[in-house]
């Protein structure tokens, strides 16, 4: 590679897009290489979106862009402008759980909790798509998600019992603690 | 491999496809067509390719996400996504089953919202389960520059490893194939060390049109038959063609004649031997597969 | 242990044990404390701190070419003038000393002389963006002397004979290639050979597991204006690091701070690695005056990391017609790789368990370490059980075939119980809870071993095949004689009634503190709701020792205990004045309720329960009477035994056991097993943190299967690690999992455990292989000797064999 040492290293285009990530619009300029993941966590501050690959393969990153699952380390951030994202910080009201979080509680399913953004996300998309999703249905749209400390009994309950609280109309839940 | 290459890159995105078409004609190899993005980021993680412009074809998918029937044609534009076909009314046609097994078994059910069909041939990768299906309808890729179209027949599509028959500047648009008769089906099956997310130690994909208890037609395509990419297994098709379809039959076509032309690869991930018992075995359950589906209309 | 010798810290545990028989919140369903943060994704971990960060630098790392070569030069030239790179760091600018060896000084930070596995980290880069660190790692140039590559390590060690042989040295400035030599030499094991009934023979193998905690490893480092350091790090032992990062930086170690956030697994793992990246940070920091970030990538961290030890063994069984154990002996070989790692604490853990738990009166084992040009191996849930016990689980089913005998019947002719002594010639009493048999019997119950094991036998259906397996485990309690085996906690009584908690042990994921904080809660009465957990940091949290071997729970446990038994009598006698009754009489309850808070918790006496203050004025009282409200506790095992030259002592304070049982589907055609149903029976002692439990039987049992069936890191034979992704290296995903695991939770009682507990974190992982390829074994009717059992290696074993016909 041909370098001048006069020139500075910041030679890519600055490229202004918009986002609206979890119902705000932000106004965040980005590199043409840069990902969306890096975006949304270093230029916007979601670090609920976590990376464990960053080759789409283990779903750690995954986010709604427009209302479809995406892994957002394999998305350049240009891609995104003008798209509405739902990151795990989005899912529900400040101070409030959503089901599906509810239902994480509920079946005692935290382990190290790095893989729960990425299943509370891809939960959330099946759930939007089908509200009574059979173990596997559930089983099908997990089947990309990594969870190392092995928390997926307790994902596919949690998964169930979500989808009752939803057709219950219980979407929001307050926080004891 | 001992490292990750990232590296940083251009982006370019076109507004139209006579745009995306014009930068290709002036900048052709220069610039790296981008789909869904699953292979080419990858890629370039992997150092296998460094880019210095991306052709982001995501704005032109009003234009190139169809699903259709024309002209006794089913066509695919290319930058379809597996999810869009999985939407879509391919999979509940029974003569197209085989697509229902490519969706569940594709990547990971988020990756299927970006990996196209285009890319999948576009990657010209043994393990691409669309393209190995795709094969055993007799496929076509049209491809649009600047110069007009192209029609490229996908078995003539590949030409080595990772080397399509593409000029730098086209852009794949469609990929189509004749519509199936009612006697037929399709199956594919990927067989690897776990079921989810796999690239599959072999891929295989049958075509069967039955007449009676007779095999009126007959295509089977692997990941591999001897060279890096996708092929049909052309004279065990032909030997099977008019015969009775029965196990005995079958196990006949694979014992005897699938070994006169396929040679697998050893490699970290399986040896030759077990790749052909698998391709064997495979076949035989994607010809079951289909004929159960034939059956059950 | 004569009475007059047990130190006080030991005797409250005793006392404890002995009078707490009900429990509040020991042994319950308790939410952790981090849970609705972790769900939220509102919990930091290290590379999310980032974001608060301007201006910081970033450091990537330019590994070699080769996996075992000579440099001849390094040129930084070309590299450190591009544009955006503030420094090329490479091991003349280490200001300290160039080591981070784990055990032994071993393992330069940065390559100079000599590179020995394929990420061996040569030089740092320092820049301003991590796109431009990659692009100028390709602009360090680096001249090699390639030399042969070893990925084998018989070919560093024969072993029949277990002589080092000829070959290209790896660490030439050691005596040998070997790094470790134990032994166990018990009886006459040759006089009891030749008196046997049946002698069965065989060799194993096992493969080379990667952690994939789901969070690679990360660290920032903040320069402190002192010449210190402040280190971010997703580690599970806090203290190691600042020591390795003050001896890489020439400091002393009160300039430098570590401290622990939330960490995305560990299961062994971020142990030694952390100190490699911390100082890689630290470096950056130091020579830039600017917060340096280090975040492995997947890629990184697959080929960069500690992985689990592969083992080759040579095992010999003899027995008697009836089915008593007459000797045991083998030869176990394990691959350290290019580095020692904590591989010498691995292979002593390894010959401790390698003859199973079971009464074996003769007994020669030989177990050796050896570098290779392999990525390195360190620790990994089971630290070197895992792979004894494959193999001497495996040779017990097959001396039961021998003997024609059902496999279950074998093991309980052999199996240890209370009054017998282990190979090592420890005395097991009722004080160590001996349960073994227990989790034997009822597992089989639960299962209905009989019938299935012979209604499997017979079942053939299309290419499926089923079959039943199980495997036994024992597995000794914390550290043994590796190390200083002691453990610390402090305990703060706030102003408001909350307490602080805290403690070096670190928390990835298994619950291991929330387990001490049940154990707090249940002798102060003031429940967990009320405790916050701080994190890791030396230079608030006590030094407890590093969070591996299970020890948590019991030797943080033990600290724990001693810390809240102390501040819970001062705090009786406080309250006795207060409401004027007897200390001993002084009950402390709060409400059962989740959004408790500290008014609610009532003090009162037994007696008259109308006698009573709020825990929140007692609490008040105490600051005005000067009572302190802040405990320290400790607690050290006692002093290990083990003879080198026999192996004769008492390694273990109390060994952990357990009964695995799995079912099994075979398609013989392809070699897909699917994995039907499991159950995971242990003794514990007993059970402290429920929910922890529970989740460790199941995720334990998952990566087993993992271990089992399809986890294996490639080396090709340049060393070249083929397997370095998610996508190549096959770990179990939901579709993987048995459709059930059924947990059996015994609870013999440990005389000083805390409450009687031991330790499970590493036990879920240790015999569920041998349980998975027994049952394999059983349903092909064939005998599979190496993992992980991947489809291939059942279908062209099977062929082989002359049992397939495609
Ligand atoms: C984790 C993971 C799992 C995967 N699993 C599978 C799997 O199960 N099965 C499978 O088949 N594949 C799999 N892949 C590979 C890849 O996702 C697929 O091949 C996918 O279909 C590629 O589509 P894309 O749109 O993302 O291609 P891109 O990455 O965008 O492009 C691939 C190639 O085609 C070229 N190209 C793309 N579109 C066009 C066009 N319209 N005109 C001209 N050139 C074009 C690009 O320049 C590039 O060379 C996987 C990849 C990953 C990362
Ligand atoms: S980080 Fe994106 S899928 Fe793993
Ligand atoms: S809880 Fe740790 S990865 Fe899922």
């Amino acid at each position: 590679m041909a370098f001048d040492p006069s020139k500075s290293w910041d030679t890519y285009p600055d490229i202004e897009i918009t986002l609206n990530v979890n119902g705000k619009n932000y106004k965040v300029k980005v590199k043409p290489y840069e990902r969306l993941i890096d975006v949304l966590r270093y230029k916007l501050g979601f670090t609920g979106v976590k990376e464990g690959c960053g080759r789409g393969e283990c779903g750690a990153c995954v986010v709604l862009m427009d209302g479809e699952l995406v892994p957002s380390c394999l998305v350049l951030a240009v891609r995104a402008n003008g798209k509405k994202i739902i990151t795990v910080e989005g899912l529900a009201p400040e101070g409030k759980l959503h089901a599906v979080q509810k239902a994480f509680l509920d079946t005692f399913a935290v382990q190290c909790g790095f893989c729960f953004p990425g299943f509370a996300i891809a939960i959330k998309h099946l759930l939007d798509k089908n509200p009574n999703p059979s173990e596997e249905e559930i089983k099908e749209a997990l089947s990309g998600n990594l969870c190392r400390c092995g928390s997926y009994y307790r994902l596919i309950k949690a998964a169930k019992l979500a989808s009752e609280y939803v057709r219950q109309g219980k979407i929001y839940f307050d926080v004891k603690r | 491999m001992s490292t990750i290459f990232i590296h940083r890159f251009d982006v370019v995105q076109p507004s139209s496809l006579e745009e995306a078409l014009k930068i290709l004609a002036e900048e052709g190899e220069s610039v790296t067509p981008m789909a869904g993005g699953t292979d080419v980021m990858i890629l370039i993680r992997d150092g296998v390719i460094k880019v210095k412009k991306i052709l982001d074809l995501w704005p032109l998918r009003s234009q190139l996400s169809y699903i259709k029937r024309e002209d006794g044609y089913v066509k695919i534009g290319a930058l379809t996504t597996v999810t869009e076909l999985e939407k879509s009314w391919l999979v509940n046609d029974k003569r197209y089953a085989g697509f229902r097994d490519v969706i569940i078994g594709f990547a990971t059910p988020y990756l299927r919202s970006l990996a196209t069909v285009g890319g999948n041939i576009g990657t010209g990768h043994p393990l691409s389960d669309i393209g190995v299906l795709l094969l055993t309808l007799d496929a076509e890729v049209v491809l649009l520059s600047a110069d007009g179209e192209r029609i490229v027949p996908l078995k003539e599509f590949y030409l080595g490893k990772r080397k399509i028959n593409r000029k730098p500047n086209e852009l794949i648009t469609e990929v189509r194939f004749k519509e199936a008769p009612g006697n037929s089906s399709t199956a594919f099956i990927k067989f690897d060390r776990r079921r989810g997310h796999s690239m599959g130690y072999v891929l295989v994909a049958a075509y069967l049109a039955l007449k009676g208890n007779v095999i009126e037609d007959v295509k089977i395509a692997f990941d591999s038959i001897g060279r890096p990419y996708p092929e049909r297994a052309v004279k065990t098709e032909s030997f099977l063609k008019g015969k009775e379809f029965s196990l005995e039959n079958i196990r006949k076509a694979y014992n005897e004649v699938l070994p006169t032309e396929m040679s697998r690869i050893s490699d970290y991930r399986a040896s030759a031997e077990y790749r052909l018992d698998l391709s064997k075995v495979l076949m035989k359950r994607a010809l079951l597969r289909a004929k159960e589906r034939i059956e059950s209309r | 242990m004569a009475q007059a010798q047990v130190p006080e810290y030991v005797r409250v545990v005793e006392e404890l044990f002995s009078k707490y028989k009900e429990f509040i919140y020991v042994g319950k369903y308790i939410q952790r404390w981090d849970a609705v943060s972790k769900i939220t994704g509102k919990a930091l971990f290290t590379a999310d701190f980032l974001k608060f960060y301007k201006d910081p630098v970033y450091v990537y790392t330019v590994r070699p070419k080769y996996a075992h070569a000579y440099i001849k030069s390094i040129d930084t030239t070309e590299a450190e003038r591009y544009p955006g790179v503030i420094k090329v760091l490479t091991a003349k600018d280490i200001p300290g000393v160039n080591d981070v060896g784990y055990v032994i000084p071993d393992q330069p930070l940065l390559a100079d002389k000599k590179v020995r596995y394929i990420a061996d980290p040569i030089a740092l880069i320092v820049a301003e963006d991590k796109y431009v660190a990659a692009e100028a790692a390709e602009l360090v140039h680096v001249e090699y002397e390639p030399l042969p590559v070893i990925t084998d390590p018989l070919e560093v060690v024969d072993l029949k004979t277990l002589k080092e042989k000829e070959h290209v040295r790896i660490h030439e400035e050691r005596e040998s290639d070997i790094i470790s030599h134990f032994k166990i030499r018990k009886g006459d094991v040759e006089k009891a050979i030749k008196e046997a009934d049946v002698v069965v023979e065989n060799e194993y193998r096992t493969g080379m597991q990667e952690h994939a905690y789901l969070e690679p490893e990360a660290a920032i480092a903040i320069p402190e204006a002192d010449g210190g350091v402040t280190i971010i790090a997703s580690t599970q032992c806090p203290f190691d690091v600042r020591k390795a990062v003050a001896r890489v930086l020439g400091v002393t170690q009160n300039k430098v701070r570590v401290i622990v956030p939330a960490i995305g697994g560990g299961f062994g793992g971020k142990e030694d690695v952390v100190n490699e990246i911390g100082a890689k940070a630290a470096l950056a920091a130091y020579y830039t005056g600017r917060p340096a970030v280090v975040i492995h990538t997947r890629e990184e961290s697959m080929i960069g990391h500690s992985k689990r030890h592969p083992m080759v063994a040579w095992y010999r069984h003899a027995a008697k017609k009836d089915g008593t154990l007459l000797a045991v002996e083998a030869n176990i070989v394990l691959d350290t790789g290019a580095y020692a790692s904590l591989g010498p604490f691995v292979a002593w853990r390894a010959i401790v368990h390698s003859t199973g738990p079971y009464k074996v009166p003769n007994a020669r084992v030989d177990t050796l370490a050896v570098y290779t040009n392999n990525v390195y191996a360190g620790a990994f849930r089971g630290f070197g059980n895992p792979q004894v016990t494959f193999a001497f689980e495996l040779q017990m089913d097959a001396l039961a075939e021998e003997l024609g005998m059902d496999p279950v019947d074998l093991r309980l002719k052999n199996i240890l119980r209370e009054g017998d002594r282990t190979v090592h010639g420890q005395l097991l009493t009722k004080e160590h809870g001996v349960g073994l048999e227990e989790t034997l019997k009822r597992a089989i119950e639960v299962i209905d071993w009989y019938r299935k094991r012979k209604e499997y036998s017979e079942f053939a259906e299309g290419t499926l095949r089923k079959g039943i397996g199980l495997a036994l485990l024992w597995h000794g309690n914390s550290i043994g004689v590796e190390g200083a085996d002691y453990s610390s906690a402090t305990i703060i009584i706030n102003r408001d009634g909350t307490v602080t908690f805290r403690t070096g042990l670190t928390d990835f994921g298994q619950g291991a503190v929330w387990g001490l904080v049940l154990i707090a809660a249940e002798i102060l009465g003031v429940p967990p709701q009320l405790f916050r957990i701080e994190p890791p940091d030396t230079s608030s949290t006590p030094d407890a020792g590093p969070t591996v071997a299970s020890r948590s729970t019991v030797m943080g446990g033990a600290a724990t205990m001693n810390a809240a038994y102390k501040l819970r009598k001062r705090i009786n006698e406080l309250a006795a004045n207060m409401l004027g009754c007897s200390p001993d009489e002084i009950v402390i309850r709060a409400p059962e309720k989740e959004d408790v808070k500290p008014s609610d918790v009532e003090v009162f006496c037994k007696s008259d329960p109308s006698k009573k203050v709020k825990w929140t004025d007692v609490v008040e009282q105490s600051f005005w009477d000067g009572v302190p409200l802040q405990e320290f506790g400790f607690f050290r095992a006692p002093k290990a035994e083990w003879d080198e030259e026999t192996g004769q002592g008492a390694p273990y304070v109390t060994y952990t056991f357990g009964t695995m049982v799995a079912e099994v589907t075979v398609d013989i055609e392809t070699g897909a097993v699917k994995v039907d149903r499991m159950v995971t029976a242990y003794d514990i002692g007993k059970v402290i943190n429920r929910v922890g439990a529970e989740l460790h039987a199941e995720g334990g049992a998952i990566q087993g299967l993992g271990y089992a069936l399809m986890e294996e890191i490639v080396h090709d034979k340049n060393g070249v690690v083929r397997t370095y992704n998610l996508s190549n290296y096959y770990t179990p995903l939901i579709d993987d999992i048995p459709d059930e695991i059924i947990p059996i939770w015994v609870e013999s009682g440990f005389k000083r455990g805390p409450f009687g507990a031991k330790g499970l974190g590493e036990p879920s992982i240790v015999a569920i292989a041998p349980a998975i390829v027994n049952a394999i074994n059983h349903a092909t009717k064939h005998r599979f000797t190496q993992i992980p059992l991947t489809p291939e290696r059942i279908y062209l074993g099977l062929k082989r064999a002359g049992k397939i016909k495609l």
